[in-house]
């Protein structure tokens, strides 16, 4: 068997990739409550690119402060912050590492709102389900302002000499709020037919080419399958692939040079990040979401109380079962036959073998990973070394999730290490260096 | 020290996890320094990484910190103003204890009685370690070019968690006694005078009035005025050059920082802290519950217009056992009371927080003529419980034209001056 393919520059329309290998998005709250980036979070960007994959895709940028998840991600939300992605772009680039900035805005996703803005914006007025977070319906001209707004967030993180950018439109964010036949209940031009849930992702992909111009990398994250019964069988079911592979065509007319495929239409889902569901990790951090929503006092107890935090457990790790790796490559390659530009496939990709075939066999052109690369920040030069799985692998328990809300984020999962006190350490390496070295 | 006012010990989550220090924090510091008081008091800062209360604070506990300290120092000096480093090490009061430690070091092993916060017994040999920690936190401190130490002594920490009889109840050498409870105190000023020799400022701020049983009506209520008293003479001959006069054996406590207990802010900000200690969860529903939480708010809360100046006779009565400076907190803001309080000897000068998150510009308000900000702090105390998870800032919109304005002021802490 050979891993070749995984070293194999990837050609886009604008740039090469050194390798196949994409650091995907992952976000810990590293940064200041307003959003400006910090030392932390370039050191944490730094260890993927010290790791030696080819290209980063940066947290989950807002591009205005109501779009935010939780506080202390770093925005690109206003032309001071560009300084701060500049600096982080070179940092990145000295390691022959590319950096594309992910594009994105909540919705009513908002697990820990902030203080600044009460409610989310998003395509309905209906609450999210799981925790119920409250949100207002967007007013046309609010829709029109939020286009302006990715279409300035894609020329700040050009002026910072980002390699590309991406437009997060899965997981349940607020594209996805739109794009959702689960969640889109509007009767206007946004909402209904395909095309209708489908106008405001064109309108951003198209005022952002309009504000960057035809040579800029702008690649398009997108929930190929909504699966919205994957946790609860009575809720609808949502976008299905093909209604998917209709909205990447035409994403790919107006303009967008590569797709990234996740899936699902909530954050977290049982698909993505697929995995466990650790009860007692849940029940230390979720209780700081509890004045977010209307329901996550009741989220709280049924994972704080057996039986029915084993219940709920169950009902999450049934849908993904065994298949994390490579649990979107059937998706992926759907898409892949449907469009000409290079497509990359998120989800649990650890193991060399896996990815070559995945690539060889032609379900993507590159894989994107979070957790086995916070597992195992020098995946890519273990594979090089010859290396299928790294000695200690992943294992999806999913607690770097759960524990960002309150702790830094990194791996979490003791079994891992030798101690616990090894794991801390590994954790806390990310503040090293500090702002004032010295 | 240019004049009689001190910003007192603020803290606020503006750095990072570990406790390393970050620009906000000295944008923060500078907003103080500019608008005229003499000296600023820093944030709790945690000398021995067990020992931090929450993250976010920026600690003295290694060398590396220095440049941070020392920057800030600098700045804050060019505007003439003199900078006195917290030293603090919270025991088992830790609201958000973090990942490293499940708990705390204190003089007992039982939990504390209102979150229940988990507590190790210390051991001799751990509390010797402690004394050293503070010891060389101090020389950090000087290094950094700072302007002198105060040891944390007061509301609820490591040290109230000896000093006072209400929780220590060891049968060793650091407890029984009021000696033997003052013991690790007392070890830890000589260790600090051992380390920056005679001359470099070191002050204690210690809890004169304990008032133990303030909310939990069935414990014991600590020391007397008498016994912190008799501390204060003995850290005077141990070597301290000034005494800071606060209340309480908790943080917070109804005397400290007295006021409003804000239930909605609580509520909402209490949920973080359910994983901290095994009564938070029940104390999280008891603020759900209306009937519970006003009979909670009428025990804890204190009317508005007593707050200003109520540490003034404690502070009295320790000025007239020591001969050293004696600093007095507690909500003070109008100039007359001030300018009373030191010239009846209560104090040798004010220290000063809540007003002064208000109102930065309190001395040149004071200066300019008004005896009283046009808006006073209103000692609604919701500054104190945002701060968990907002940035710390005035959060009484009461005082502000509109929400906007009140988010605008708080979010100014991001901009570097």
């Amino acid at each position: 068997v050979t891993n070749a393919a995984i070293f194999e520059p990837l050609r886009f329309r604008t740039f090469e990739v050194k390798n196949r290998v994409f650091r995907s998005s992952l976000a810990g709250r590293f940064n200041d409550y307003d959003g400006m980036g910090t030392q932390i979070h370039k050191n944490w960007d730094l260890k993927f690119a010290r790791g030696g994959v080819g290209a980063i895709i940066s947290s989950n940028a807002p591009v205005h402060p109501r779009g935010l998840i939780v506080p202390n991600y770093a925005h690109i939300d206003r032309d001071e912050t560009v300084p701060f992605w500049r600096d982080l772009v070179q940092r990145v680039h000295e390691h022959d590492c590319k950096y594309i900035v992910q594009l994105a805005f909540s919705g009513r996703q908002r697990d820990l709102g902030g203080i600044q803005f009460e409610k989310g914006w998003s395509s309905t007025d209906k609450r999210e389900p799981i925790h119920g977070l409250e949100c207002e319906r967007m007013t046309k001209a609010q829709i029109d302002e939020l286009v302006r707004c990715f279409a300035q967030g894609a020329r700040r993180a050009r002026e910072a000499g980002a390699d590309g950018i991406e437009v997060h439109g899965c997981n349940g964010y607020l594209i996805t709020q739109f794009l959702s036949s689960a969640i889109n209940d509007r009767q206007d031009e946004y909402g209904g037919s395909l095309e209708n849930r489908a106008r405001f992702a064109l309108e951003v992909v198209r005022a952002i080419r309009a504000e960057v111009g035809p040579d800029y990398h702008l690649q398009f994250k997108i929930t190929a399958v909504d699966y919205g019964k994957d946790l609860f069988p009575w809720w609808k079911k949502g976008t299905t692939l093909e209604e998917s592979i209709q909205v990447c065509k035409w994403l790919e007319e107006a303009g967008v040079d590569a797709f990234h495929v996740s899936s699902g239409n909530s954050f977290p889902h049982p698909r993505n990040p697929a995995g466990g569901f650790p009860v007692e990790d849940v029940v230390r951090g979720y209780d700081t979401m509890i004045s977010s929503g209307r329901h996550t006092f009741r989220n709280f107890l049924i994972f704080k109380t057996w039986p029915a935090n084993k219940l709920f457990r169950w009902a999450w790790e049934r849908a993904a079962k065994d298949q994390v790796e490579g649990i979107n490559l059937g998706d992926t390659r759907a898409v892949k036959e449907a469009v000409s530009v290079p497509v990359l496939c998120t989800g649990g990709f650890q193991t060399a073998t896996v990815v070559a075939d995945a690539i060889e066999r032609g379900d993507c052109d590159g894989v994107t990973i979070g957790r086995p690369l916070i597992a195992n920040p020098n995946l890519v030069q273990l594979w090089q070394s010859g290396v299928d799985t790294p000695p200690k692998p992943c294992t999806y328990s999913n607690k770097c999730l759960i524990n960002q809300l309150e702790n830094p984020l990194g791996c979490y999962d003791e079994s891992r290490f030798d101690s616990r006190e090894e794991m801390v350490r590994e954790i806390l390496t990310v503040y090293d260096p500090p702002e004032f070295a010295g | 020290v240019p004049n009689r006012v001190f910003r007192s010990s603020i803290a606020g989550r503006f750095d990072d996890y570990d406790g390393s220090g970050t620009q906000t924090r000295i944008n923060w510091e500078l907003r103080f320094a500019r608008s005229g008081v003499g000296a600023i008091i820093s944030a709790w800062c945690g000398v021995d990484r067990r020992g931090f209360i929450v993250p976010g604070y920026a600690s003295i506990e290694s060398d590396d910190r220095i440049p941070f300290w020392g920057e800030l120092g600098k700045r804050v000096h060019e505007r003439g103003c003199k900078y006195v480093l917290q030293l603090a090490h919270g025991g088992r009061q830790r609201d958000i204890g973090g990942i490293e430690f499940a708990n705390g070091l204190s003089s007992t092993g039982k939990s504390d009685p209102l979150h229940g916060f988990p507590a190790e017994r210390a051991t001799p040999e751990q509390l010797r370690r402690v004394v050293t920690a503070f010891g060389a936190a101090a020389h950090r401190a000087r290094e950094a070019g700072l302007d002198g130490v105060e040891i944390h002594g007061a509301n609820g920490y490591l040290f109230t968690q000896f000093l006072s009889s209400a929780i220590n109840d060891r049968d060793d050498d650091y407890g029984g006694s009021l000696e033997n409870r003052a013991r690790l105190l007392l070890d830890t000023v000589r260790a600090i005078r051992q380390q920056v020799g005679d001359d470099f400022h070191l002050q204690v701020k210690i809890s004169v009035r304990e008032d133990n049983d303030a909310f939990l009506f069935w414990l014991r209520d600590g020391n007397t005025v008498d016994e912190s008293v008799q501390v204060c003479r003995w850290l005077e001959e141990a070597g301290a050059d000034a005494i800071h006069v606060s209340a309480g054996t908790t943080f917070p406590h109804p005397l400290n920082p007295a006021g409003d207990l804000p239930l909605r802010d609580v509520r909402d900000n209490y949920d973080g802290l359910i994983s901290s200690g095994s009564a938070a969860f029940r104390n999280y529903v008891l603020y759900r519950l209306p009937v519970v939480n006003r009979l909670m708010q009428k025990r804890w809360s204190r009317p508005r217009d007593e707050v200003e100046g109520m540490n003034l006779d404690e502070s009295r009565t320790v000025k007239k056992a020591v001969s050293i400076p004696v600093l007095c907190t507690g909500g003070f803001q109008t100039a007359s009371v001030v300018r009373k309080a030191l010239t009846d000897g209560d104090c040798d000068a004010v220290t000063i927080a809540r007003p002064l998150v208000a109102n930065p510009n309190l001395l040149e308000l004071w200066q300019a003529g008004h005896d009283r900000p046009p808006r006073p702090c209103t000692f609604s105390n919701k500054c104190l419980y945002n701060l968990l998870e907002s940035p710390l800032g005035c959060y009484d919109e009461s005082r502000f034209d509109s929400r906007e304005e009140m988010l605008q002021e708080i979010y100014s802490v991001y901009e570097s001056a």
